[in-house]
């Protein structure tokens, strides 16, 4: 039973990760709490479904569009919301309440369309394996293989590319980066259309498994934020960590307590990190004056 | 008229909520997400004072403010060592605990099945709050109390000192002032009358469940005096009369129903965005949240 | 001993970060920012510190003032007979035990008026909690009447009778122009009862008209308040005009301390700091 737990935990945390990798690229480099990302997370599986089930376009196909669709409204935040802040100077706080103005307008706006309900994109049955006493759906392997790659892909990328070089220096210095000559605001938009393309990712493979609702995107990017602090704030490694470390936590508690109870199991978690560990587990420290 | 006058109540309310959750955004510049969870706790401590306990009114909604007033001395005291965004994040997380407790605690909660039957509370044991003139009297009477409360506070030197905190802490510090008990005191205070809002709420309606408590209510509450502005008194109010009455209005053009509860959404959320672009201060406040 | 009001005993500071170069290897630097530091400051004395940007000035008034803490040493504070051990006391409380501050940047109150600026300022915190604000109005509007008249004083003392402070008292301090916040902000220094001031490069971005006038108000508060200063400032002829002592901090180390005739004529100071002395000494001339 714990062996089969912990795996489900790793496979979860791993869509974890990488939906938190997504947020923390935003995050660290513009300082934008971007609550709005977690609609993007939940927009990408309903633009698949349209494709796919009711345009019937072949599999790939529609899951190509989708991810496109989803990274074309992460943009749109961007152009139309964030930068005219950021070029008035606005505070994060009003970055942060634009953001949730967007959230409840893209939420509403589903749920018009396409109703609150659930929806499934695959009714059939994931086949499953079974090691041991210890099963795996065909999903779960998809899910842990995916997300292992683009999380993998990333962090070579940003090694040893042009682009990770300055993705690193606007975390640590945006104005620096101005007085480099570096294009900030086109860069935004490379930064903002792969955490889109993450979201995407993520929301496609869990939909897939349990299907959704206008809603799933808000306990996601929570879990997303639980995440990215426990692993620590400035470093890219950290929300992969924290993500797995966070699946595994979650699958744990519901075989000690219950499922509803994984919600107030992380956040118990994260306050407990920002009393006694705020630069989480390989942050580093911030300094006041 | 009883329709007007249950509105008049809903409005009487989220005056409560807005103008206390003021002190907070408005005056200290702490933007909570966890108003919502403060809201639950006075509205369930009134269920329990009024079914179990069988108190009246006074000590309940005493008991409702104290319990609530202990609640946020604890997350204000984890909290408030925390820093902008941490500290969001810290509400954020108390908002979530809270209601998961409340959904899935039944034993004691009896979670998603909420209270129902919670009886009117007596005044001094003789006048029966009843019926939906009592209720219009006894939230309109809070609802001023409250308005005259914070608008005190907001003149005092208190309310200077917090402004002063909104501006400057590292000044603040040089001039000698704790900043860490000014938060926790307008903290304190703001869920205190947040409380008095749950109150009203669970006599008034007779049944809770942990549904109006969640995080999208704390987005709410946050939203209603956002668009109204923060940092006086005018701003929470008129951003609680507009949150309220603008579902209302779009059933009164003639939106169906099943559209206006989206509808009202999109438009609240298209209000913030265009009011943070082009006037932070909301339609009357007057903190820009510039810093 | 007993003339001095503050013990800076042997101070050190340094910042330490880790430096992750291309290729994977991470070390560790450190620099060290105050390297013992002593210095004991005379009870009403102008103390003057000058040194090089980076010296560790301001760093130093961070750590008196508590923002800061330190490596090593140790800070005393005595203004009166008392003595208080400066690392074990709170930021906050030290303005109440007699400590001021003024940052380089202004740090008034932006969105306060005028007066309010002033009002904040005393360190005597009554009424500013949320129980006095429901309660003991008569007391309190009396103190804030008297914490009024004593900023219209102040202003009238620093700036004569009609001043554009008691003029725009209702108005935002925002709308004051940059030179009169920064005088806004030395006043809103006579509302505490401060023993010890540190002012941290008072005249900087400041017209000559200007200068002239801080360092009046400067003196001001050692005569009528005796208070102590203690100053950073590039501004020669001022510090020249106005310090008794003079400290030249370099690279984190107190290089040559005595009056300031003779640190500003030492030669290893005009080496290191100054530069070649090109014209005669005029003290009121107020361009470096």
């Amino acid at each position: 039973m714990f062996i089969q737990f912990l795996i489900n935990g790793l496979i979860t945390g791993s869509i974890y990760a990488l939906v938190s990798l997504g947020f923390a690229l935003v995050y660290n480099t513009t300082r934008i709490f971007h609550i709005a990302y977690a609609i993007l997370y939940m927009i990408a599986p309903y633009f698949l479904m349209t494709f796919l089930i009711k345009l019937q376009i072949s599999p790939i196909l529609s899951i190509l569009i989708a991810i496109s669709l989803t990274i074309i409204v992460s943009l749109a935040t961007e152009l139309f919301v964030y930068a005219p802040l950021v070029k008035k100077k606005s505070s994060p706080n009003v970055l942060m309440i634009s953001s949730i103005g967007v959230m409840i307008i893209a939420i509403n706006l589903v749920a018009l369309c396409y109703g609150n309900e659930t929806k499934i994109i695959n009714p059939s049955l994931s086949d499953s394996y079974k090691i041991g006493n210890i099963i795996i759906t065909y999903n779960q392997i998809i899910q842990f293989i995916t997300s292992s790659v683009f999380i993998g892909l990333f962090m070579v990328f940003l090694k040893f590319s042009k682009f990770g070089i300055m993705t690193r220096a606007m975390r640590d210095d945006t104005e620096l980066c101005k007085v480099f000559s570096m294009n900030v605001p086109g860069f935004r938009l490379v930064l903002f259309a792969i955490s889109g393309l993450f979201a995407a990712i993520g929301g496609i493979l869990t939909a897939w498994d349990f299907g959704m609702d206008p809603y799933v995107g808000m306990p996601m990017l929570l879990n997303a934020i639980v995440a990215l602090i426990i692993g620590g704030i400035g470093k890219f490694q950290a929300p992969v960590i924290g993500g797995l470390v966070l699946g595994v936590l979650q699958a744990l508690s519901v075989l000690v307590f219950s499922a509803n109870w994984k919600d107030a199991i992380a956040f118990s978690v994260l306050v407990l990190f920002l009393l006694f560990r705020p630069q989480g587990f390989i942050g580093e420290k911030r300094r006041l004056v | 008229m009883n329709y007007v006058f249950h509105i008049l109540i809903m409005i009487n309310i989220y005056i409560i909520l807005s103008v206390s959750t003021n002190l907070l955004v408005g005056m200290a510049n702490l933007l909570s997400l966890g108003q919502a969870a403060f809201y639950g706790i006075g509205a369930y401590v009134t269920a329990y004072a009024l079914i179990g306990l069988g108190l009246p009114l006074l000590p309940t909604l005493l008991l409702a403010m104290g319990v609530t007033a202990i609640f946020s001395f604890l997350l204000a005291y984890i909290s408030l060592k925390l820093e902008g965004d941490y500290f969001i994040l810290a509400t954020l997380g108390f908002q979530i605990i809270i209601f998961t407790i409340l959904y899935n605690w039944i034993d004691v909660t009896r979670g998603p099945y909420g209270i129902p039957g919670i009886p009117s509370p007596k005044l001094f044991g003789l006048v029966k709050i009843e019926g939906i003139t009592g209720y219009i009297i006894l939230s309109t009477i809070l609802s001023a109390i409250t308005i005259f409360v914070f608008y005190k506070i907001i003149n005092s030197p208190f309310g200077r000192a917090l402004k002063g905190m909104r501006d400057d802490e590292i000044a603040m510090i040089s001039l000698g002032k704790n900043i860490t008990v000014l938060k926790v005191e307008a903290f304190v205070l703001s869920s205190a009358f947040v409380a008095i809002a749950g109150f009203i709420y669970a006599s008034y309606i007779s049944y809770i469940d942990p549904t109006s408590f969640n995080l999208d209510e704390a987005i709410f509450i946050l939203t209603a005096i956002l668009i109204g502005g923060t940092g006086n008194i005018k701003g929470p109010v008129i951003g609680a009369v507009f949150v309220v009455l603008l579902p209302e209005i779009l059933r009164f053009v003639g939106m169906p129903d099943n559209l206006a509860a989206n509808m009202r959404m999109i438009i609240y959320g298209l209000t913030l965005i265009i009011l943070m672009r082009y006037r932070p201060q909301g339609i009357a406040g007057e903190y820009k949240f510039s810093k | 001993m007993n003339n001095t009001i503050l013990h800076i005993n042997s101070v050190s500071k340094s910042f330490s970060h880790s430096i992750k170069k291309l290729n994977g290897d991470v070390s560790k630097e450190e620099y060290c920012v105050l390297d013992k530091i002593d210095l004991q400051v005379q009870k009403g004395k102008i103390t003057a510190i000058i040194g090089s940007n980076g010296a560790g000035k301001t760093t130093l008034f961070n750590i008196v003032s508590g923002l800061l803490n330190t490596d090593k040493g140790e800070l005393f504070y005595t203004p009166n007979g008392k003595k208080y051990n400066l690392r074990k006391i709170s930021p906050y409380k030290l303005a109440r035990i007699g400590i001021g501050r003024m940052f380089q940047d202004n740090h008034i109150f932006p969105k306060l008026t005028v007066m309010e600026n002033m009002l904040i300022a005393d360190t005597d915190p009554y009424g500013e909690n949320a129980f006095t604000s429901f309660f003991y109005h008569r007391k309190k509007r009396k103190i804030e009447k008297e914490r009024k008249l004593r900023a219209e004083q102040i202003f009238e003392m620093l700036f004569g009778k009609a001043n554009p402070f008691c003029e725009k008292q209702e108005d935002y301090a925002e709308t004051l122009s940059y030179g009169q916040q920064r005088l806004l902000g030395l006043a809103r220094l006579f509302m505490g009862n401060y023993k010890l001031v540190l002012l941290d490069e008072p005249t900087a971005g400041v017209n000559p008209v200007l200068v002239k006038k801080i360092a009046e108000i400067i003196r001001k508060m050692v005569d009528k308040r005796q208070m102590t200063i203690l100053l950073i400032e590039h501004n020669m002829p001022f510090v020249e005009s106005l310090a008794d002592l003079c400290v030249f901090i370099n690279t984190g180390k107190i290089e040559t301390a005595g009056s300031v005739v003779e640190v500003l004529d030492n030669p290893h100071v005009r080496e290191n700091y100054l530069g070649k002395r090109t014209t005669k000494r005029n003290s009121t001339d107020a361009q470096a």
